[in-house]
Parts: structure tokens; sequence; C-alpha cells
């Protein structure tokens, strides 16, 4: 034990090294990090890039964790960011998902580092981009903590087995190890069996294909309450990303008290709210809604509760997969939408397109095709890429997934070998704590976020040229004799995307498209109104409106949204 | 009246009973009309409205006069600056006040419904005043604590009384927003154009028009019939169209609704109108929300909002109907239908079924995401202005215009006059007062507020009131005893509703053996037949996950079935003996009580 002690005790050091070299790169050499970072580290990665890019860039905080850790917002956009339609990228609701937050910030970088280039230019130059790359810091935080764990929850002192007990039953690193993993218990009761296509995987026994359970698979730790439950109950509180507002889950482990309790979650939706400009959320965390995109249920939007995307939403939102896919993004694994997040809120709540990813994922190894050859090669693999013809009836099992391309790649420090330790729960039993490393599933070693990272760059740039623009044309004047003037024009999207979401147009909080006349001293309309609001025009659609003025003189129209930009146009009378 | 004359008359009347109050206390002689004081230490008129500043000088009276009574506690900021404050009213001497089972009160949420903040007012003041004289009240605040938030919406109580209204405008908040989404905000208020504060209707002679005045109340307006020509068209209420879009008062102060702005089944503005961005967008909503959390003793609830005459308890959304259980709804029922007696005109209702749908309302919120019982009274009917069910609805009611000529002398309606409209020309203003139908009359209001406060007062006495019925002791062999306690809950309210025992939304009430060497523990399920529920871990303590209520037990026996007997029992196994064994039970809504045996 004391051996494994000064074990993690080197390796924290050796991680702290790390850590300040890492800080010392960004600091000097505006290069990118070597390992994920903690908010200490990310916090002065952002002020650098934002003082590095001080025309460009603006950081400010948009509220604090329940920890009292800064939720950042960095702004990019040249000229006036609140007066142009946005996209706001969001990461890192998910704790868990460390990959986001740094994709997210790496995107900046990038971004403010190819300035010069055209399409990067014309980015910033017509559209804001809004980055909130840690919405979830107290959660994040537990990457650089001992022992690390996958952490989805802020740091609220919450009772959440409802026992009357605070946080009494938490992980234990049996192992010394420094990481949470499982433990697997030797015992008839028990109804986990070793994977047949990956061994080191526990899988449900299968009673139809003649399987016996043989282990209990538990949490890394103790009873320590005795209630039956392993770590129900440890430090934190809640799990941001299930307490959102859109079908958000009562009662519900780590969903909180009610929906938006918690200041991260209120946050960001007050940012979002109160920011009409931003057309379109693209959310990096454990859902995808890109790869495929959502289908159309009539069912689900008739309701008076709605749950389905409007059909002009799914076109939409087609054309947005097409475009994503079109970037080489293939074989994403299935990873449906959850109760209570940020991404189905910020669409059937705020009434944006809402976009989600993971934006990186482990990568198929394809199993040999030639099935005479099946036999040969299952024979001659190591345990670790053996692939059985069973895999392809069954479903996907996504730790076998991530294992066989984490063997290719030769990564360790992603699997924790199973070991034998003393479980004092299960004095007489044989007991192993293993299994795929905390964090490891959904958060690759940092460099095999290079090449995603380039090409959601590229999503970013390609999606913002498809954006809504309004535009004034055919406009003219004709004069009807007395003083007495006609006013014609057309209001017209010139984008590939319609104005903002038809979803919005239930929304109060989404501004309208908005025509409005503005007069010189002596002019009046005598038919049509001074503030013609009307819904999203489609990609391509035109609405004509028409004035009878008297007077003469300059006369302004402004015409527009938040979403899609305000045109403004002037003609004069004579 | 106006302040003058009625500060007279307050002051004379001191006057008379301070002249007797030497000999003798008026309460002990003929003098006290029954259930009131006769000589309260804080005098106060109970006719009349009152604004935030008489709030606060009346409760810092109250703290004065009681302090081993009332305590004043600041929850927070309104929108607007003012301090949201709670009256906690228990007897401070006995107990631990925030461990007794709490009682919530809140008026006012919707500020244009006036009564709730003065009933709030007057049930802290009665409750003070009559400690020590009235048994009943006397302990109930031995036993339970009150917390009272007169005022919800202080900015906009504020705003209803001092600025121009309807009878339903405030019932928003104030915060600034863009209701016609033009990109202006509040631009087009309605405008007090006639200057009297109220703002009532107007109307146009014209050929054209539907409407006449009825022949029985000159100044009522009624449908011209299918066959009759009308005299009058209805232009809306009091206002011009500010900002020339071709609309009039379209955007007012706010326009949302403080009351779905709760933590359950919230859903968004267009699927509930005045939801705002998410529960718990207003900072109002918030301070009381963590007033709440901070207060798990809180076991029973009223949320005052005015009119129809109704005791209101939840769902307010069909799709949450099975949240409600029926050994809760048993509870409801016993309240409910009791108050149908106490108030007269007034019904028993569920909000989803006879009113309309709520979501995320607080009843619910209270109910379902606390566990904690709640009811909200719509104060005020027609049935209480003849003491008769009238065939009308509650908005369009001849009954009203009867009742002011008798009663109110014609002190509810303005009469029409002449105004010369920027937009509409030569019209008329005139009509209801904005206190008018809502807001209940002086000469009414402090009997409506007891009967309400009395039918909040049922429902805190039936708060749970834990007793320690028995402690027994048996000698085992090997040195060992085993102590067994009984432990009942003599009120209707369990210590957990059957809805936050079905979600674990409060941690078990806790019955702990204080002074012995404790082997093991368990409940008893069946004394009689032996049959008990070993707790392994920490047995000194046993984790009981509910002490029900009277209505609990009730099933069975009579028919061959078994029931009647709703105790709760406990068995340790100690080793050695001792004299005494003393008993704690702590539940968080049931209180802390302990026994020695």
């Amino acid at each position: 034990m004391a051996q494994q002690l000064i074990l993690t005790h080197m390796k924290e050091q050796s991680l702290l090294a790390a850590g300040l070299v890492g800080l010392l790169w960004t600091f000097f050499l505006q290069a990118q990090p070597s390992s994920y970072q903690n908010h200490e580290q990310r916090t002065a990665r952002l002020r650098n890039l934002a003082s590095a890019n001080s025309a460009l860039a603006r950081l400010q905080s948009i509220g604090k964790s329940r920890g009292q850790r800064d939720i950042w917002l960095l702004t990019l956009s040249k000229g006036e960011a609140s007066k142009k339609p946005a996209l706001l990228i969001a990461a890192g609701i998910e704790g868990a998902h460390l990959a986001g937050t740094e994709m997210a910030i790496r995107m900046a970088e990038k971004i403010l580092a190819n300035v010069s280039k055209d399409s990067i230019a014309k980015l910033l130059e017509t559209k804001t981009l809004y980055v909130v790359p840690s919405v979830n810091p107290d959660a994040q935080e537990q990457w650089s903590a001992r022992p690390r764990y996958a952490r989805s929850e802020n740091a609220l002192d919450y009772d959440n087995d409802r026992d009357g007990r605070l946080n009494e039953d938490p992980f234990e690193d049996l192992n010394g190890d420094g990481l949470i993993t499982m433990v697997r218990v030797e015992d008839p009761s028990g109804t986990f069996v070793p994977s047949s296509e990956e061994p080191r995987i526990l899988v449900k026994a299968d009673p139809t294909k003649g399987e016996v359970g043989k282990y209990l698979l538990l949490t890394e730790g103790i009873d320590n309450d005795k209630d039956g439950n392993f770590n129900e109950d440890g430090a934190g509180g809640v799990h941001i990303d299930k307490n959102f507002t859109f079908d958000y889950p009562i009662f519900t482990d780590g969903s909180g008290d009610y929906a938006a309790s918690e200041p991260e979650t209120r946050a960001l939706l007050d940012f979002l709210y109160n920011s009409p400009n931003i057309f379109a959320v693209l959310t990096f965390g454990p859902a995808n809604n890109l790869s495929e995109a959502p289908k159309f249920d009539q069912a689900k939007v008739n309701r008076r509760v709605i749950t389905g995307f409007t059909q002009k939403d799914v076109s939409a939102m087609e054309q947005v997969s097409k475009l994503y896919n079109s970037l080489g993004f293939k074989e994403a694994p299935s990873m449906p939408q959850t109760k209570g997040n940020f991404a189905q809120t910020a669409y059937f709540h705020a009434g944006r397109f809402s976009f989600t990813t993971p934006g990186w994922w482990a990568p198929k190894v394809e199993a040999p095709k030639d099935t005479t050859k099946k036999a040969e090669a299952t024979a001659s693999a190591t345990t670790s890429t053996r692939s059985t013809a069973t895999s392809t009836t069954t479903p996907e099992n996504d730790e076998i997934r991530f294992l066989k391309w984490a063997d290719k790649e030769q990564l360790t420090d992603v699997f924790v070998q199973w070991k034998e330790i003393r479980h004092p729960d299960f004095p007489d039993k044989k007991a192993e704590v293993g299994g795929i490393a905390p964090y490891a599933k959904l958060n690759p070693p940092i460099k095999y976020l290079e090449e995603t990272t380039d090409k959601h760059v590229k999503f970013i740039a390609s999606l913002a040229m498809q954006m809504p623009q309004v535009e004034i044309v055919n406009l003219s004047t004709e004069s009807l004799g007395n003083g007495l003037h006609r006013v014609t024009l057309k209001v017209l999207n010139k984008g590939l995307l319609p104005t903002y979401a038809d979803i919005g147009d239930r929304i109060r909080w989404v501004k309208k498209i908005k025509t409005e006349l503005f007069l010189a001293n002596g002019q009046s309309i005598l038919a049509g109104k001074k503030i013609n609001l009307r819904n999203a025009l489609a990609a391509g659609e035109s609405e004509e409106y028409s004035w009878l003025i008297s007077g003469s003189g300059k006369v302004t129209i402004q015409a527009g949204c938040p979403t899609a930009g305000m045109a403004t146009a002037e003609v004069t009378l004579r | 009246m106006t302040n003058k004359t009625l500060s007279t008359a307050v002051l004379s009347s001191i006057w008379c009973i301070a002249a007797f109050a030497q000999q003798i206390d008026p309460d002990l002689t003929g003098m006290r009309a029954l259930g009131t004081p006769a000589n309260p230490k804080v005098k106060w008129s109970w006719n009349y409205y009152m604004d935030y500043a008489s709030i606060m000088r009346l409760s810092q009276e109250l703290a004065k006069a009681h302090p081993n009574l009332v305590k004043i506690e600041n929850i927070g900021k309104s929108t607007q600056g003012r301090d949201m404050i709670v009256l906690a009213v228990t007897d401070y001497q006995t107990g631990i006040p925030d461990r007794k089972p709490g009682f919530w009160i809140d008026g006012g949420i919707h500020a244009n419904e006036l009564q709730g903040t003065q009933f709030a007012m007057y049930t802290a003041w009665y409750l003070a005043e009559n400690f020590g004289k009235i048994e009943f009240i006397t302990e109930l605040l031995r036993d339970r604590i009150f917390y009272i938030l007169p005022s919800l919406s202080p900015d906009s109580r504020e705003a209803f009384l001092f600025k121009p209204n309807t009878p339903n405008s405030s019932r928003t908040g104030q915060v600034p927003l863009d209701d016609d989404g033009d990109g202006y905000i509040d631009e087009d208020d309605y405008d007090d154009l006639d200057g009297d504060g109220n703002i009532t209707m107007m109307r146009r002679r014209s050929p054209n028009g539907r409407w006449k005045e009825d022949p029985n109340y000159p100044g009522r307006m009624i449908p011209a019939k299918a066959d009759e020509k009308g005299e009058y068209e209805m232009l809306g209420f009091e206002g011009i169209d500010n900002d020339g879009d071709g609309r009039v008062n379209e955007d007012g102060p706010g326009t949302y609704d403080p009351n779905r702005d709760w933590g359950w089944n919230w859903q968004p503005d267009y699927i509930q109108n005045g939801a705002f961005y998410y529960p718990g967008t207003l900072v109002e909503t918030r301070n009381v929300k963590n007033f709440i959390y901070n207060h798990r003793n809180i076991a029973g609830s009223q949320s005052y909002h005015n009119f129809g005459g109704m005791f209101l308890r939840g769902p307010g959304a069909e799709e949450d109907q099975s949240f409600y259980l029926p050994s809760d709804i048993a509870v409801y029922d016993l309240i409910g239908k009791q108050g149908e007696k106490m108030i007269p005109g007034y019904n028993y209702y569920v909000i989803w079924k006879d009113l309309y749908t709520v979501y995320g309302g607080a009843v619910d919120w209270l109910a379902l995401a606390r566990g904690v019982f709640a009811f909200s009274n719509e104060i005020n009917t027609s049935y209480r202005l003849f003491n008769r069910r009238s065939n009308e609805s509650r908005f369009q009611n001849e009954e009203f215009n009867e009742f002011d000529k008798y009663l109110l002398f014609g002190d509810a309606y303005v009469k029409w006059k002449p105004y010369k409209h920027p937009q509409y020309g030569e019209i008329e203003i005139g009509g209801n007062k904005k206190n008018n139908i809502r807001n209940t009359p002086g000469f009414m209001l402090e009997e409506e507020g007891h009967r309400n406060m009395a039918f909040t007062l049922l429902h805190a006495y039936h708060l749970p009131k834990l007793e320690i019925t028995e402690i027994k002791s048996k000698r085992l062999p090997g040195g060992l005893t085993e102590v067994t306690a009984t432990v009942i809950n003599t009120r209707a309210i369990p210590t957990h509703s059957a809805h936050d025992l079905k979600y674990k939304i409060e941690r078990p009430d806790y019955i702990t053996l204080k002074n012995a060497q404790v082997i093991s523990g368990m409940i008893v399920e069946d004394e009689d037949l032996n049959i008990t529920r070993e707790q392994k871990y920490n047995p000194q303590t046993i984790e009981v996950p509910n002490i029900p209520g009277t209505l609990t037990g009730t099933a069975g026996g009579g028919f061959g079935g078994s029931g009647g007997n709703y105790a709760v029992k406990v068995r340790w196994i100690v080793r050695g003996t001792a004299e005494k064994y003393t008993v704690e039970v702590d539940s968080m809504k049931g209180g802390v009580v302990t026994k020695t045996q």
C-alpha cells in the first residue's frame, strides 16, 4: 500500500510538471497543450488568446459555477458582435467530455491564427462566433484531481440518495492507481460475463445464448453506508446536462431539484436568451444529431408539449448534416439526445437551430472482410483485436469498439488490467479492479483532436456561409403627384438557410422579421404600416411591402432580424 | 375614507379602550367580540388595502410588540430593489423554532389580487395577538412555526396601488419587456386619459355599435339583443396608440406571470402563456425557492390568490394526475371539504379540472417537488354579494351593479364622461374601478380574511404532531435488554406524503435510543406476530420512511381484514440494562420530540 501511495504521488508530481510545462508553452509560444487542462490552465490560455488578439477576441465571464469558477465566454468578431448574426459553440456541459472543451478552444485558436485566409476573414467580418468552452468547470476539474473519475456533477453539496447523509458513499481507489474504474466480484448471483468478443469487457449474461452470470459488476469503492448501493453519494451535486428545461428528468440521479436550479444552467440560458442574434448552437457533447439529422414526426409536433422537430426545421437540419458529412466524418456511433440536455432545450425552448456532436469518436476498426480467411485471422489475432461474426448481428458495444481502436493505435493507459484486490464488502470472494480508464472512451489523447478540429473549423466556416442574410431589393418609388409617393420594396433572404428556425415563430423571445419605415419631418404615411412583422423567411423567400407617403425628402427603411442581419435602404422623395 | 378621518377613528377607539384598560383587561369583559382581541397591543385597521410602507410598518410593530412571537426575516430583494420579508411567527420560548413543523403562507404573487397580502398580515397579527388568550392559538404556536410572506410581488403591488390600472393589470411583474416584438420596450402602456387612477373602458356612440346601456343600471354595458339596434361600440381599455403601430395598449410593463415560474412541469411561453426563460428566471420566485429549500420543515402551504371562491389543490396539468396519490388526496379532501362549510360560497377544486391548466405553478412545485401539502385559495366570490349562487359568469354579472347601488352607494364604478381622443375622436370613458369585482370591498374584508385564515389554520393544525406514546423494556438472556418504542402522529398530515415516499424527496425520520449500548435495531412491523425488519447499519438510529397521520390505518377491520393501527414501532437490543431509556424522534417535517421512559 505504501508503495502504491508513493507511486501515485510520483505520478502526481510528474503530471504537475507536465502541466507547468504545458502552461509555459502556452504562455510563451502559443502552442497547444499536450494534455487536457484544468480550469486554471484553461483560464490562462483563454486570457492569453484574447489579449493577443484584442481586435477580434473578447473574453468575459457569464457567471460562476457552484464551485465559484468562472464560466468563460470568448467572443470572436470584427466590429460590434451583438449586432451581427451569430453562432454559439458550447462545450463541457457534460463535465466528462474534455475533448469538446479542448476542441472548442482549439477552434478559436485556429480561427484567430488564420484571419488572413479569406473564408475566416469573411466569417469574422459578417458573423459573430461565441465560444463557451467549459460550462461545467467544477466537474471537469476532476480530471486533474485524485482519484480521477469521469465526473458530470458540479460542486453543489447534494444528498444524492436522499438518505439524510451528505456525500457518505464516494468512490474509493481500491487498487491505489489514482483512477476510479470498476470492480468485478466472482459471485454466483452475478449477472455479468466476459464478452466473447472482447474478454476484458464484461457484458450482461444472455440466457438465450446459454450464458450464466459469473460476476457482480460495481464501481470502484466500498458500500460505506451499507445500503446495498455502491458509491451512490459522493462529492458533487448536479449533472448540468440533465438540468435544462426541455424534457427535464425530475427525480433522476444528478438532475437536481428542479430544471435550471444550477447557476451554470442559468448562466448559459441567460446568455442564449439575451442574445437574440444567435442563429444556431453547436454543442460538443455525447450526443449526435449532425451525422444523421432527426426525422420528421408529425404526431410529435402536433402535441401541446411538442417533442419533435418541425418539418421545415428537419429540412434545414438535413441540409446542415449533408454539409457536416461532406467533411469526411464517418461511421459515427449512434448517440441519441438525452433528457434535460442543453442541445434540445436550445431548440425546443429557446427556438434556435441546435446541432450537437461529440466531435471525436473512436474510428471503427474493420474486421477482415474475407470470410474464408476469418478462422485464420481470428486464430492469429491477439486477444485484443479478436473479432467474431456475432458482432455483426448484435448491437455495437461502444467499449469494445473503443478498445479495438486503442489497441490498433497501441495506446497504453486506457485500460486498467483486472487485478485482484481485497474488498471489505466481499471478504471471502475474489474481487478484481479494472476496466476502461476514466475519461478514455470519450477523450482520446489530445493529438487525435487535431484533424477533427480542423474539420470543425471548416464546418463552422461553411455553415456561416450558408446562414441567412436579409437584403432589401427592388426598391422603387412612384410619384403620384401633389406630394404623394408610393414606395415599394422586397425583403429577401439571400442566404441558403431560413432566417431562423421555424419553431422560433412560436417563441416569444425570438425576434421576427421586422421591416420599419423611418420618416423625415413633414412626411406622413397614408397607407401601409410603419412597422411590419412577419414570420421566418425561407432561403430565397421574399415579401413585398409598399407605403403611400405624403411629403418629400429622405425616407429610410430598415429590414431584417438579429439572426439574419439588418439591411438599410434610403430613398429621396421629390 | 380619507387618511385623516381614518386615523381619527382609530385614535378615538384607542382612547375609549385605554380609559378602561387601567382597571381591567377588556378581553376579559363583554367588550371582547368573540374571537377578536378588544385591546390588541398593535392596533390596526383591517378595512383598507395596505401599501408596501404599511406592510413594513405593521411587520415592525408586530415584531416590536411581540418579540417572543414574531421575527422578521429578509429573504432577498425584488426586481426593483424592495426588501422581501417573511414574518416567522411561533412561540420562540418553546422548542427549536426552525425544527417545528412549518407552514408557509404567501400572498400577492399576482399583485392585482390584493387580499392575499392583507390576509397574510391579518394572520400574523391575529396569531400574535391571541397567543395566551385562545388555547388553540397558543398550542398552534407552541407546536408550529408560520412563515408568512405577505407580498411575493412587492414591485407590482406598488404599481397596482399607485399607478393607473385595470382590475387585471399588474398581474405581471415589472421587468421591462418587448411584448409586441417590435424592438421597443413598454412603449404602449395604458393611458389614464381622465387622470382618475383607474384604467376604465372607452365607448363611442355609434349607429353601427352593437352595445347598449343596461336599463336597470345605466352605465353598465350589455350587448344589444339580436332584434335590437345598438347604441355604442366598445373601444377597449383606456388608452391611445402611443407608438403608431395600429394597436392600443399592446406593450406595457412586464407581461409575464410570476406563477408560471416554478420548478415543476415548467413549460415555455408558447405552451404556458406567461412563462419566462426557465423556472426561477424571476428573482422573487428564486428568493422564495431558496427560503423553502433552507426550511425543510415546511410541510403545509397556502398561496393566496383571487378570485372565484375556491380552495385549489393540484395538479395544474392533467398529465400530472398520477403524482397525486390516493392517501394524499384523502388529506386534501378532509381539509377542503371542511373549508366548504367554513367559507360559504367557496368550492374545493382541482386546478386543471375545475379551473384551467397551469404549468409551472407554485402549488405543484410545493406539493410535487417538495412534498408539501399545498392549497391555494381564490379569495372572493360573487356568492358573497347576496349570499347566494348567481347563474351568471364570474366576470359578467349584474349583481355586482346591484350590490354597488345598495351597499357601496356607487363607489365601484366610474361614471361615463366625454373625452376627445386623438385617434377615436369624441368618446366616453367610464366603468369598473380597478378594485371592483376582484378585490373584496372594505366592510367585508376582515370577515373574509378571518374565514380564509381559519381555513389555513385548520390546514396548519393538521401538520404532523408526533408523540412517543410508550417506551418499554424487557430483559433478554445473556445480559441483554430489548427496548421498544411506539410513536404516533396525532394529525392528518403524515411526515412524508405518499408522493414524497415514492420519489424519496425528504430523508427518513430518525428514531434514536439515546443512552444505551445498542447491538441491534429494527422496525417492528407487527408486534403481536413478532415481525421485524433489522437495520444493520447504525442501529442506534432507526430510519423509518414515514410516520403516518390519522387518516392512515383505517382500511381493513370489521370485514374480516385487519388494520386500524397507525403507530410506528421500533426496537433495539442493547447490552446491559438501564433504569431509564430516552428516545428521540427527529423528523424533518414532523419536528423533534423526546421522551424518557
